[in-house]
């Protein structure tokens, strides 16, 4: 298989984008070509295929046939296009078929653009349409949502882990911080913990959405759109920035329906997500400096950063207490400021997490940078936790 | 008095609520539908203050819950303001969800008197 690099990235202001859909697309997707160096007068991008991620653009925004759209619209024709649908992983769906696409020959260099609009819909439009990807007999019609599954997962890890509501607000705090350094994102205020845990307005300030789940412990409805360019690693062709590698790429799916799962508190496609990505890449978890894991809800981070093998089963916590996930931690977990605070506009969250990581790979992660980091970890988890991908990106050689 | 069912794999026995199109066990795909009621326990809960569109009221509790007798797992809503892990109820069939023109029936557990 061809090796596959990232050379561009580019990332519009989350949170909420005054324009059309294609638009916040564009603006993502040329800030990427122009950061690799891609000329974009008619004919000279050399674009071969462009991927767009997005969950609601159907949905939603009753557009179909997007990425043809998008083609047209930042003047890539002739290039191959398909609109990746994938819930909340479509983004990092669409890097893994950008990379097969790369690595099988079929094409050389591709743009993934991951985008969507979510405060063009009121509360509870926005609840109902991630609710969407819920098992349509057995959980959607009763009015579960996402949340609704997060507050049951939270209060049976409590129970078994004795994790408490100020170690969600702890983790909360710490992606808050991180994201008062990330231009791009959504929410740039840092809580005060006593304000969300234990002050008399608390109840107030940081009301439940899904007891035990509250407001500061999940993510907030974004708009956001992100993009990369993809090449191959043997073609000689020159961009501006020397290519992060993709050193590996694991997918795995879990029950669609929740209560049908074995155990749980098993996040079994994260798990096994991260299992062959790190097969894939020949690393371990004690390889990566730095990693994006997707903290829809605080505990979802907590969980994650177990799963994928840096921390002990029911010590994620413990460990986010220690601050070993901070900035200057030995193992920095969202950086970017996470799903919490960089927000999470569903389709474009795989690529955003990417963005990131290639941010800190190349020392342009101002304010919030890992010292020397050469590796790093993004993991995109879709539905409630039935369809996840994981990622790895290196600046480190091959072998 | 609406029911609501269990799927029992012709071949293996296993059984499966909703309907699979193939048997999580076996593979087979010929399954014999069989009445799912009785009690449950609570195994998680929830309370939602943020419900989707079509849901007219301030909050609703969800459940994740065992039926005793099968040991099948399905999550429900709860007519209880304070479930509590461990607790036990009855299954019941009722509308969980009002549409127009179309009523969504399913497992609204009611807690048993302790």
């Amino acid at each position: 298989m061809r090796e596959v690099g990232i050379v561009g990235v580019g990332h519009t202001k989350f949170g909420r984008w005054n324009g059309s859909f294609l638009d916040q697309a564009a603006t993502a997707a040329v800030e990427a070509l122009r950061d690799a160096g891609v000329d974009l007068a008619a004919g000279k991008a050399h674009i071969d295929q462009v991927f767009l991620a997005s969950m609601g653009v159907g949905q939603v925004n009753k557009i179909s046939g997007a990425a043809s759209a998008l083609v047209d619209t930042i003047n890539l024709r002739p290039a191959m296009a398909e609109t990746v649908e994938n819930g909340p992983a479509s983004g990092a769906s669409a890097v893994k078929l950008a990379y097969m696409a790369i690595a099988s020959g079929m094409a050389d260099t591709v743009l993934v653009v991951g985008a969507e609009q979510m405060r063009i819909l009121t509360g509870w439009e926005s609840t109902d349409f991630v609710a969407t990807m819920s098992h349509p007999d057995a959980e959607y019609p009763y009015g579960l949502t996402l949340p609704s599954f997060a507050g049951m997962f939270t209060r049976l890890y409590m129970e078994k882990y004795g994790l408490t509501e100020t170690d969600l607000a702890i983790v909360s705090v710490k992606n808050h911080e991180n994201a008062m350094h990330n231009p791009c994102a959504h929410i740039r205020l840092v809580p005060s913990l006593h304000a969300i845990t234990e002050d008399e307005d608390a109840d107030v300030i940081n009301p439940y959405v899904a007891d035990p789940i509250r407001v500061y412990s999940t993510c907030p409805m974004s708009d956001g759109a992100a993009a990369l360019v993809l090449t191959a690693l043997d073609t000689g062709r020159e961009f501006a920035h020397k290519p992060v590698r993709i050193a590996g790429i694991g997918q795995a799916t879990d029950t669609h329906v929740v209560a049908e799962r074995p155990d749980p508190l098993d996040l079994f496609a994260v798990r096994e997500s991260a299992r062959k990505a790190y097969e894939m890449a020949g690393m371990g978890p004690e390889d990566i400096d730095v990693a994006e894991l997707h903290d829809a809800f605080q505990i979802l981070e907590i969980v994650e950063s177990e799963e994928v093998g840096f921390f002990p089963r029911g010590e994620g916590a413990k460990a986010a207490r220690e601050g070993r996930t901070r900035v200057d931690g030995d193992k920095p977990i969202n950086t970017s400021g996470g799903l919490k605070a960089k927000g999470h506009p569903v389709g474009a969250t795989g690529v955003s997490q990417v963005v990131e990581i290639v941010r800190q790979l190349r020392g342009e992660a101002e304010g919030r940078q890992v010292k020397d980091a050469q590796t790093g970890l993004t993991t995109n988890f879709g539905g409630f936790g039935n369809n996840v991908v994981s990622i790895i990106l290196t600046t480190k050689e091959e072998g | 008095m609406m029911e609501l069912y269990a799927y029992r794999c012709d071949a293996c026995g296993e059984l499966h609520h909703p309907r699979h199109f193939v048997c999580r066990k076996c593979g087979n795909t010929e399954f014999t539908e069989e009445v799912l009621n009785g009690k449950v326990r609570v195994l998680s809960w929830t309370k939602v203050y943020n419900l989707p569109e079509g849901y007219m009221q301030p909050y609703l509790c969800f459940a994740i819950v065992k039926f005793e007798d099968s040991g099948l797992i399905v999550s429900v809503q709860i007519n209880d303001d304070k479930p509590y892990i461990g607790q036990e109820a009855d299954a019941a069939v009722g509308v969980v969800k009002e549409a127009i023109g179309k009523d969504f029936y399913g497992f609204i557990v009611e807690p048993i008197a302790v």
